[in-house]
């Protein structure tokens, strides 16, 4: 460290910070929540799909995070295992519209809680139910009944419906990660 | 949503549960009022916004409401009225230049209707055929007033009966009719010309230049007058027009039109025709004798269905290659392709509620679903690569999707002996005849024994006769003296009219130098020249082999060939130390020319 870095903490200008990441099946509206989540001049402005993944970062209140944005490609799923261990907290993001591949999603997510690095831990779960604005997209209360959320009982999780274009329901999202977070340690 | 619609199993296993099965119930509707074959059920991206849509030609309950619907994950997005039942439907790229959306073909009746961006694009009507001149006449006849509705009923009723050509279906439609309605409807057509029009029974696409996964494909079409059409998707002209010698049922195609390429047609009269490039009639022609129920090619293989209950696997070349017997009638097949893990598979769905998958005869899965299924295809459906989708008796609809770390392995369903070894052979009874053979035997033994040995003999002997014959008159590439051992071997290199012709001569003693030899060529002079017959060879060194060179100009332009004769000759002597015989290669050049 440092000494400006250490003088920063000191004074309680360092944001602690923390890995997270974030998963989802592909088209779900990972990356473009996260480029929402950043300062608005470090925004891009066409997203792409992601190829392998891709390390973001962006600040909240009190906490600095550096995000591990996963590809959600079929052929690129079985790279997020490589990444549970350094994990701190998961944003596992939903197509609240794509009512087809619910059970995919739940299929990845049963898979995701029981792998050993994650199985035995009280890791924090956010559930982004995206995509609220399209006309065919179900509740986040549906959302969380499809993926049979009420089932995990030893981490805590939260589901927030978001628009991720307009950046809706992210900010709520955040708070709660970061009082997770926060509480966790102190 | 998604309700437990269905179970599947490796074969051998036990019952599978939730665990370890390899599909996702994404959903089920018993509701879902769609009534269709797998011929009408394609996917594709039909919009180019990445998610591929379901397109079903929909017969409607009993075949009486026929629409085509588009679906966008498990609801109807679009849904049109057709006006008669659909026969089978495509997704296809039209245009190279075009943006890489498909276009979506529908044939019914005797049309094709081809719609882009999912609005009405174009309609192909079959050609019309000659009626037969013999009806002509009689509603000539007619139009003049000569014959009255009841002799022209009779007369068309003897010409439906005996003629080669059929009937039109102005003549079909009047034979119909009470004999009221006759005079009416004798006034109201006669003066019109009578058409003939065959239609649709099946259809498939062809990639037209290129085999790319996005190139444009070229409609092929299967007729009830026995024939077979490739339609341009730009122009939608009549590219090639072909005749096979029964109504075609199922179709598959392979290739591309421009190269080379293969169409299988299973007919109604329980035969496979094979189709090549260039070739009008069927090349090969595979007897099933049964009614074919459904035609998969996987890789290779083309796999067919047939109504006794079983499946069976062929080669290319007609060539049976296995058969399984399945529990229970088929009724629908379509192809299961993994592209992530490179497997071709068949998928058979049969009238006991089980949708088998198979690997050459290998069964890999079997799915239970809750209605026997009558439509079903595999692929890309919405953003999931391998989802299936099953239609069923009762019109529901149920879509699965392979669980990405599902692999189909061979094997594991097979525990123990294979099903075949446990099937009865029913031994026939012992005969008569069985009986008295197997007695002179015992009685005669010995005396068998012996003439089988005396023919034995006879045939070595002869065998032995004729190659010593061979080797005297040097009719072999090797030299058999043993003062000059040589060898020939002899190569013949470009496409015509000219060629090289290369004479690989080695001399395999070990010691002696071969001097003074001459090579001489014999050949049909209409058909060859060569600008040297007869030359002689230098000294050989033992061992080296030396290439001799000559051209070979061919001059028939009828894509004849013929044989060349080499001979290999000492001066001085008649008989040729030893010959070859080169069979030339048809000349290319020419007929390209
Ligand atoms: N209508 C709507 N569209 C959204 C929303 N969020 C994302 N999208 C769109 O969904 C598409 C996919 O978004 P991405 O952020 O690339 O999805 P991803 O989860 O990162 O996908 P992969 O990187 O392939 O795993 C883009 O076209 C986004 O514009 C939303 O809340 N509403
Ligand atoms: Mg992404």
């Amino acid at each position: 460290m440092g000494l400006l870095d250490r003088l920063s903490g000191l004074l309680g200008l360092k944001k602690k910070e923390v890995h997270v990441l974030c998963l989802g099946l592909d088209n779900s509206g990972k990356t473009t929540i996260i480029n929402k989540l950043k300062p608005s001049n470090a925004q891009s402005q066409d997203i792409v799909p992601t190829i392998g993944f891709s390390i973001e970062k962006f600040k909240s209140s009190s906490l600095s995070f550096t995000v591990f944005d996963m590809s959600g490609q079929g052929r690129y799923r079985n790279l997020w295992e490589h990444y549970y261990k350094e994990g701190q907290a998961i944003i596992f993001v939903i197509d609240s519209s794509d009512k087809l591949r619910m059970v995919v999603a739940k299929e990845e997510l049963d898979t995701l809680l029981n792998h050993p690095d994650i199985k035995h831990r009280r890791i924090p779960i956010l559930f982004f139910a995206n995509k609220m604005d399209l006309r065919d997209a179900v509740t986040s209360v549906k959302v969380s009944q499809l993926l049979c959320l009420e089932n995990i009982k030893d981490k805590p999780w939260h589901i927030c419906a978001s628009n991720a274009i307009k950046g809706e329901g992210l900010q709520e999202g955040v708070d709660w990660l970061q009082d997770q977070i926060q509480g966790a340690k102190t | 949503m998604a309700a437990k619609s269905s179970s599947d199993s490796d074969s051998g296993g036990a019952e599978s549960n939730e665990t370890n099965s390899k599909w996702l119930d994404a959903h089920y509707d018993p509701m879902a009022n769609i009534h269709t074959f797998s011929s009408c059920l394609a996917l594709a991206d039909l919009h180019g916004d990445g998610e591929n849509k379901l397109v079903v030609g929909d017969l409607g309950p009993g075949g009486r409401n026929p629409h085509l619907k588009v679906l966008k994950g498990p609801a109807v997005l679009a849904e049109s009225p057709l006006p008669s039942l659909p026969a089978a439907v495509a997704t296809f790229l039209m245009e190279q230049h075009d943006s890489r959306t498909p276009a979506l073909a529908l044939a019914s009746g005797p049309c094709v209707y081809v719609y882009k961006n999912l609005r009405p694009y174009f309609k192909f009507t079959l050609p019309q055929l000659p009626p037969n001149p013999l009806e002509q006449d009689l509603w000539n006849q007619a139009k003049e007033d000569r014959i009255d509705p009841l002799t022209l009923k009779e007369m068309l009723e003897g010409i439906r009966e005996k003629a080669e050509i059929p009937l039109s279906e102005q003549s079909l439609r009047f034979l119909q009719l009470e004999l009221s309605d006759m005079e009416a409807f004798v006034n109201q057509n006669k003066s019109k010309t009578i058409k003939r029009q065959t239609v649709i029974t099946t259809m498939t696409t062809l990639k037209k230049t290129l085999a790319d996964e996005d190139a444009i494909s070229c409609l092929v079409l299967g007729t009830e007058n026995k024939g077979l059409l490739v339609i341009d998707p730009e122009a939608f002209t009549v590219l090639a027009e072909m005749d096979i010698p029964s109504v075609p049922v199922f179709l598959d195609a392979s290739g591309q039109f421009d190269v080379e390429f293969e169409l299988a047609a299973a007919c109604r009269n329980g035969n496979i025709y094979i189709l090549k490039r260039d070739s009008k009639h069927p090349k090969y022609s595979i007897e099933l004798s049964i009614q074919p129920v459904g035609l998969v090619r996987v890789h290779k293989i083309l796999v067919v269905g047939s109504t006794q209950e079983s499946l069976h696997g062929f080669t290319h070349k007609g060539k049976r290659l296995w058969t399984v017997q399945m529990p229970a009638a088929i009724m629908t097949m379509n192809l299961l392709e993994q592209h992530s893990r490179g497997l071709q598979a068949v998928m058979v769905a049969l009238a006991n509620a089980e949708v088998r998958i198979y690997h050459d005869k290998v069964l890999l899965n079997v799915i239970r679903t809750p209605d026997p299924v009558t439509s079903l295809c595999f692929g890309r459906y919405g953003r999931e690569d391998n989802t299936l989708i099953m239609t069923t008796r009762g019109g529901g609809l149920i879509i699965k999707i392979l669980k990405r770390t599902a692999v189909f392995v061979e094997g594991t369903g097979e525990m123990g002996p294979p099903p075949a070894q446990a099937t009865k052979i029913s031994v026939p009874r012992k005969t008569r005849l069985y009986v008295d053979q197997t007695l002179r035997e015992r009685e005669a033994g010995t005396g068998m024994h012996q003439t089988f040995q005396t023919d034995l003999y006879l045939l070595r002997i002869r065998a032995a006769r004729a190659y010593v014959q061979a080797l005297e008159s040097s009719l072999t590439p090797l030299s058999a003296t043993s003062r000059e051992p040589l060898k020939l071997h002899a190569v013949v290199q470009g496409l015509g009219p000219t060629f090289k012709l290369i004479l690989h001569l080695q001399n395999t003693s070990t010691t002696r130098p071969a001097l003074g030899l001459l090579v001489c060529f014999l050949y049909n002079e209409e058909l060859y020249a060569l600008p040297r017959a007869f030359f002689k060879v230098p000294l050989l060194v033992p061992g080296l082999i030396y290439p001799l060179e000559t051209f070979v100009q061919s001059l028939s332009n009828k894509g004849t060939s013929d044989i060349i004769r080499v001979l290999v000759l000492r001066e001085g002597q008649s008989t040729p130390l030893l010959s070859a015989h080169i069979s030339m290669p048809v000349s290319e050049g020419l007929a390209a020319a």
